[in-house]
This record gives C-alpha cells, sequence and structure tokens, in this order.
C-alpha cells in the first residue's frame, strides 16, 4: 500500500468524473432522476387495481365473498367471467390485472373448516399491480374468513406475506414501501459507473501504462472504487431528502445510521461492480454483466417489489448473496420502523461480508498483465 | 568459478554485466497461434536498438513480454538483471515503457498526465517540478502543458508518451513503434530526441515497421513471424545478406521489370520510382548478361550498376532464405 499511489489515482478518477461528461450523468444526475421516474411510473396505476370474479359455486357465501372483495378503494371488480378462457383474455388485454376464481363447493368447504377453494391469478408481467392486487385478494379473504367462521378457529388459514405490509404501511400507499427499496437499486449506479470506469481503462489502452509502473494492485483497485463511494454518498444524503420532500416519505430512523450502514452497502456494491470491471474487456460486456448481476436481480430478488417469502427456496439463498436484498431491509427498516443496529446488524455484517470477499475475488483475479 | 557467478574478471564476466536485456528461447503462444517463437535477444548497455519488422510479426508482443505485461509461455528473459518469470514487478522501476497506442488519460492535461506519473513512480516532490519542465521543454510541450491531452496533434500525443516515460529517468527504454503514423517532421524530431537520450547514456529498444530507421539504430533486430531472422549492426546486416543489389533507370520499367524478372540469378525486381532494383546473387558476374538481354529487348537505359543493398532488401532477401530453408 502506498498512500501517495492511492491519491494519485483517486485524483485522477476524480477528474475523469468531473470532465467526462457522460460519466457525471451517469453517476450524479441519473440516481436522483432514477429514482423519480421509478417511483413514479412503479406507483401511478396501483391504487384501483382492476379484477375479474368467476362464481362457480353461486352460494350465498361466495356472493358476500364478492362483496368482500370490492368493499375498499384498491379493487376494482370490472367483470364477471363465466369461463377460464373469458378470464384468461380478459388479463391478456389488459382490461383486469387479477383473477379471482371461486371454485365450485367454495361456501361449503369454508363452512366446514376443510379448506379454501379459491384460486387467483395475477398477470405476471405486471408484477407490482398483480402482487399488490393478490395483496389485497388474501388480506380481504383472510378478513372474510375470519368474520364468518367462529373465533379461533381461522388458524388454519395462512395466506402468505402480507402482515409487514399491512402493519407498517396502514394506508397500503405503495410508494412508502417502495422509496426506500428503490435507494438500494439507485445506488446501484455508482457500482455500474466503476465497472465501467475499469473496462474503460482496458478499451482505451491506458491500463497497458499503469500496469507498467510500480503500484500495487489493490491500490489501483481501492484507488478506483474511493471516488465512487464519495459520489455515491452524495447521493445517499440527497436521496432520502428528496424522498421526504416529494414523496412524503417518513424518516423514523436514525440518519447516522443510515449513513454509516450506506457506505457499508456502497462498499458492498462497488465492490460487485469492480469484480465485473476485472472481467470484462469492454465497455458494452461491463454493461450488460452489470444488468444481468446488478440490476435485473436488484430489481426481481431483493424483495423490492416481490416478497422474499414468496421466492422459490434456491432463489431466496441466491437473494441473500446480493447487497440489495439486505439494503432493502435495512432501508425500509430504518426509515418506517425506526429499527436499530440491534436488529438489523444481521444484515449489516452481511452487507460488509459480501463486500470484503467480492473485493478479495476481485484482487485475486485482477493481475497486473493484459490478457 | 569466479566467471560462473558473474563476480570475476574475466571478457564473459564483463560481457554479461552489460547485458541489461537477454532473452532464451522466449515464447508466447496466443491459444493456437505461436506469436514469439523461440527468440534469443541480446541488448547491451548504451545500445540503441532497433527491432524492426512489418505489421503482425511480434514487435509489441515482445516488449509486452519484456515489460511483464504479458506472461511469458516458454524460455526465459531478463531486464536489468531480474529474471522476469520469478519478479515481474522488480524490473518495473527499471524501465519506462511506451506502447504503440496513445495510453495516456485523454481527459488529464499535460501536466496532470506527467504529475500521475511522476506520482506512480515515486518521483520526490522536491525533484518533480524541475523534472517536469525539463521534459517538457526537452518534448517542446511547454507551450501546451494546461492543454488537455485529447487536444494534442498526434506527434505531440507521441512527444508526451514519451515524456511520462522518462519521468523516472529509467537506465532501459522500451518504445513501440514511437513513429508510427507520425508526420515526416516529428519523425525527424522524434528520432533526434531518442538520439540525444542515447547519447546521455540510457539503453533503448526501440521498434519501427519502417525499415529506413534502421540506419538510425546502433544495432538492429529484424523480426520476422516472431523469430529474429538476423540480429547485427546495421551496416553488417546489409552486407551479409549474401546477394548484391543492382541498380537500373529507365523510362520503360514495366517492360524491364517483366525481362528482368526471368533472368537468372535475379531472385527479386522492386521498383523505386523510375528505377529498378534487382536483387542478384553476384552482381559482377550478371550485369553483362543483364546489359545483353536489355539490349537484345530493345529497352533504352540511363544506367545500370551495382549498388549498396538498403536494410529493405536486405531483410526480403533475408526473409526468402528463411522460407526456403523452411521448405527443405
Ligand atoms: N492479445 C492477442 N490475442 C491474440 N493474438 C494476438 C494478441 N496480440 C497479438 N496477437 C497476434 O500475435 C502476432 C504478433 O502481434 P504483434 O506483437 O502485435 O505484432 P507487431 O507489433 O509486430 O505488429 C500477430 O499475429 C497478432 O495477431
Ligand atoms: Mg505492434
Amino acid at each position: 500500500m502506498s498512500l501517495r499511489h492511492l491519491k494519485a489515482v483517486v485524483l485522477k478518477e476524480i477528474r475523469h468524473v468531473l470532465r467526462d461528461r457522460w460519466t457525471f450523468i451517469l453517476v450524479l444526475v441519473t440516481p436522483i432522476s432514477l429514482l423519480f421516474i421509478m417511483a413514479y411510473a412503479l406507483t401511478v396505476d396501483i391504487e384501483d387495481v382492476p379484477i375479474a370474479v368467476m362464481d362457480h359455486d353461486q352460494s350465498a357465501v361466495s356472493r358476500n365473498f364478492i362483496q368482500q372483495l370490492s368493499a375498499g378503494e384498491e379493487l376494482d371488480v370490472v367483470a364477471r367471467a363465466n369461463s377460464l378462457e373469458e378470464v384468461e383474455r380478459l388479463l391478456v388485454d389488459g382490461t383486469i390485472k387479477v383473477g379471482v376464481i371461486i371454485q365450485p363447493a367454495f361456501g361449503e368447504y369454508l363452512v366446514g373448516q376443510r379448506g379454501l377453494r379459491l384460486q387467483v391469478i395475477i398477470d405476471g408481467t405486471e408484477p407490482e399491480s398483480g402482487t399488490f392486487g393478490m395483496e389485497q385478494v388474501a388480506q380481504r379473504t383472510e378478513a372474510f374468513v375470519v368474520r364468518s367462521l367462529p373465533t379461533g378457529s381461522a388458524e388454519w388459514l395462512r395466506p402468505i406475506e402480507l402482515k409487514t405490509r399491512a402493519l407498517y404501511n396502514p394506508g397500503l400507499e405503495p410508494r412508502v414501501d417502495l422509496v426506500p427499496g428503490l435507494i438500494s437499486m439507485v445506488l446501484g449506479l455508482p457500482a455500474l459507473s466503476v465497472a465501467l470506469a475499469l473496462s474503460r481503462e482496458r478499451e482505451h489502452g491506458t491500463l497497458e501504462q499503469v500496469l507498467v509502473t510500480p503500484i500495487s494492485r489493490a491500490d489501483l483497485l481501492v484507488g478506483k472504487m474511493i471516488p465512487y463511494i464519495a459520489i455515491g454518498m452524495i447521493n445517499v444524503v440527497a436521496i432520502p431528502i428528496m424522498a421526504m420532500a416529494a414523496f412524503g416519505i417518513p424518516f423514523r430512523g436514525s440518519f447516522g445510521l443510515f449513513f454509516l450502514v450506506s457506505i457499508v452497502f456502497l462498499f458492498a456494491m462497488l465492490s460487485m461492480g469492480t469484480l465485473i470491471g476485472v472481467f470484462m474487456r469492454t465497455q458494452p460486456a461491463a454493461l450488460a454483466l452489470s444488468f444481468l448481476v446488478i440490476f435485473f436481480p436488484g430489481f426481481f430478488m431483493t424483495g423490492i417489489f416481490y416478497p422474499i417469502a414468496a421466492m422459490p427456496d434456491e432463489l431466496q439463498m441466491e437473494a441473500m448473496l446480493l447487497p440489495g436484498t439486505h439494503y432493502a431491509i435495512i432501508t425500509r427498516s430504518i426509515f418506517l420502523r425506526a429499527v436499530g443496529l440491534e436488529i438489523l446488524w444481521p444484515n449489516v455484517l452481511a452487507l460488509a461480508g459480501l463486500g470484503v470477499v467480492f473485493t478479495a475475488v476481485a484482487a485475486f483475479f485482477f493481475k497486473k498483465r493484459l490478457g | 568459478m569466479n566467471e560462473e557467478n558473474g563476480n570475476g574478471g574475466g571478457p564473459a564476466a564483463a560481457e554479461r554485466r552489460d547485458t541489461v536485456i537477454e532473452t532464451r528461447g522466449l515464447a508466447r503462444d496466443f491459444k493456437d497461434l505461436r506469436a514469439i517463437d523461440g527468440l534469443d535477444l541480446t541488448v547491451r548497455r548504451g545500445e540503441l536498438f532497433g527491432l524492426i519488422g512489418p505489421d503482425g510479426a511480434g514487435k509489441t508482443t515482445t516488449l509486452r513480454l519484456l515489460a511483464g505485461l504479458l506472461k511469458i509461455t516458454d524460455g526465459s528473459a531478463t531486464v536489468a538483471g531480474r529474471d522476469l518469470t520469478r519478479e515481474p514487478e522488480a524490473v518495473k522501476p527499471h524501465i519506462g515503457y511506451m506502447a504503440q497506442r496513445f495510453s495516456l488519460y485523454a481527459e488529464l492535461t499535460v501536466m496532470e498526465n506527467l504529475r500521475f506519473f511522476s506520482e506512480l513512480y515515486d518521483v520526490l516532490p522536491r525533484e518533480r517540478g524541475e523534472r517536469t519542465d525539463r521534459l517538457l521543454s526537452f518534448a517542446g510541450l511547454t507551450p501546451f502543458k494546461s492543454r488537455r491531452a485529447e487536444h494534442l496533434s498526434g506527434g505531440m500525443k507521441k512527444k508526451l508518451a514519451l515524456a511520462c516515460t522518462l519521468i523516472h529517468q529509467p537506465p532501459i527504454l522500451l518504445l513501440d513503434e514511437p513513429t508510427t503514423g507520425v508526420d515526416p517532421v516529428s519523425r525527424r524530431e522524434f528520432w533526434d530526441i531518442l538520439t540525444e537520450l542515447y547519447t546521455g547514456g540510457t539503453t533503448i529498444l526501440v521498434t519501427t515497421p519502417y525499415m529506413d530507421e534502421a540506419d538510425r539504430c546502433t544495432q538492429v533486430g529484424l523480426i520476422y513471424q516472431g523469430q529474429l531472422i538476423r540480429c547485427a549492426a546495421p551496416e553488417a546486416i546489409r552486407a551479409g545478406i549474401g546477394e548484391e543489389l543492382i541498380e537500373l533507370q529507365t523510362d520503360q520499367w514495366r517492360k524491364a521489370q517483366v525481362v528482368a524478372e526471368d533472368l537468372p540469378g535475379v531472385s527479386q525486381v522492386m521498383t523505386y520510382g523510375d528505377s529498378l532494383h534487382l536483387l542478384v546473387d553476384a552482381a559482377e558476374e550478371r550485369l553483362p548478361d543483364i546489359e545483353t538481354r536489355l539490349e537484345e529487348e530493345g529497352i533504352p537505359y540511363r544506367s545500370l550498376r551495382a549498388t549498396r543493398p538498403r536494410m529493405e532488401e536486405a531483410f526480403i532477401s533475408l526473409v526468402r532464405d528463411r522460407e526456403r530453408e523452411r521448405l527443405r
């Protein structure tokens, strides 16, 4: 380690960020704009999910149930279907996001406490409104079952994953829940930048001139990461303030803790970006891989939109290897529930551990050689 | 015994101490391709050594191997007394390497680039100012020191790259095609700079695809398909090819070319403006034959004489010898 070498690399990289227009936009402008765009785009249609109901039971119980479904604001029964094909058609042409199929003998089974003869189909192409709609259906079903049966006898019925949202986001306004998770996505951009920065040096040949100097591999890699961590921190401060001002997101926890955890998260993300940059020789390749391993799973596997508990077991394991998963849990907890380190430490530890492992692997495979 | 460990007096030991770059059976593969194939190269202290060969001959690969940028597939290489297979990092402070492609930071200024490399090479801060000033004026870049590297001309970029490789005053320079893609004036200036460095005692290994630059070197290695086909002083290479050259000046060079190609003893005919160069086995013996033949064909000529082969002709002749050997 040489402080002089480290400083030289950091300074050079900062100059690059400030002088290269596209890098500047990517690391400083995009994150905040992206947060706004995503938050709007993803929440605009979520209230009032259109659904269709197909009643194969035609009993008093099922009619009651349908009434219960359309009681609140969030679900809108726009169609009564007579066949599965019809439900499918409505889903395909976008008229509905969720189809609820009440199977024959629904009422009989329910009263006899033998099971729930109910099937819910959601539009997989729009997971956010689909999931939201399904949760609504599940929640109302539970309420309906609890009300229809004698006290305590509804224990056998446990719909998946609905308590968290209901408890900490009582209005079920999706935005409140989404924004803290989205921050973790947006902070993936500095990781992308560092991956691009490394592959750019290979592509432009500048790496060749640096590799013949006596600089150590660690100084070179860490020197490249530091400026992007610093830039990420600017986002970490700016984004919550924006989120609070623009979306009225509550910030109930400790800002100091959020800041510190964010540094650890950025370190983990950037080490992932560095790892990508070490392997990819061109910027397009680095971009493609970043989408594949940072943004795509960040979107679908970190539990931001899609509850982790609802994923297959193997995917749940993989989700735990993504820094975004832990950070989404942490940010939600700090933002909405004022939870402290005494509960969050395993996630923080996981972030730090992932960062160390990724960096170690990157350093191992980064040779002071070409080709 | 003394000679073995290099401390003794004898001439062999002195020679070994004077050798700053040495490769033995050096080889490098890229997948199925053997890009460098058993290279035995010796560069002595204070030489201006030109590694000359056409595109794809393996010049860049050789220099990258010597700079520790590529892993050696086979054989050995020592630079500044350090074994590259065992301690590539130990070689780095002693060499200045300039890549063929421009590889400085385009968005940094001339000064910032110099400063960056001075720090990576641990140039002492109190020496830095004086040294960068001297290099800037040496390379003629003083008026452009706050200009971004991306806005420099091709020749200036090469000079800046050279200045950056000189910042730590390395005793050995590895320069990869510093004069390719540069205008003729800058090219000459660049060679003047190299000559000055050579005079100052720096050992220089420079590559070029231009045969006419051979005479600016004290020692020349001709490289072809990853092999060194000749290594000697430039005059010695030209004199020792085993073939001689005849120059024929004529207005009807097209017709003369066809005739000359069929003559006995002529191995190669090349055109140079309005004259033809004929590589022959023995010039004095063949001249009368050629004269007779031209008269028979009714081709007038202004002059016909034996002349010194140039490096380009020498190279072509040597390559042909090699191909012939390979076929046997
Ligand atoms: N990174 C590489 N991967 C595959 N082949 C390469 C690589 N670098 C060089 N080569 C091949 O090795 C041979 C020598 O190339 P090079 O050393 O660049 O020649 P020169 O510098 O003399 O033009 C060429 O055939 C070239 O295609
Ligand atoms: Mg080359």
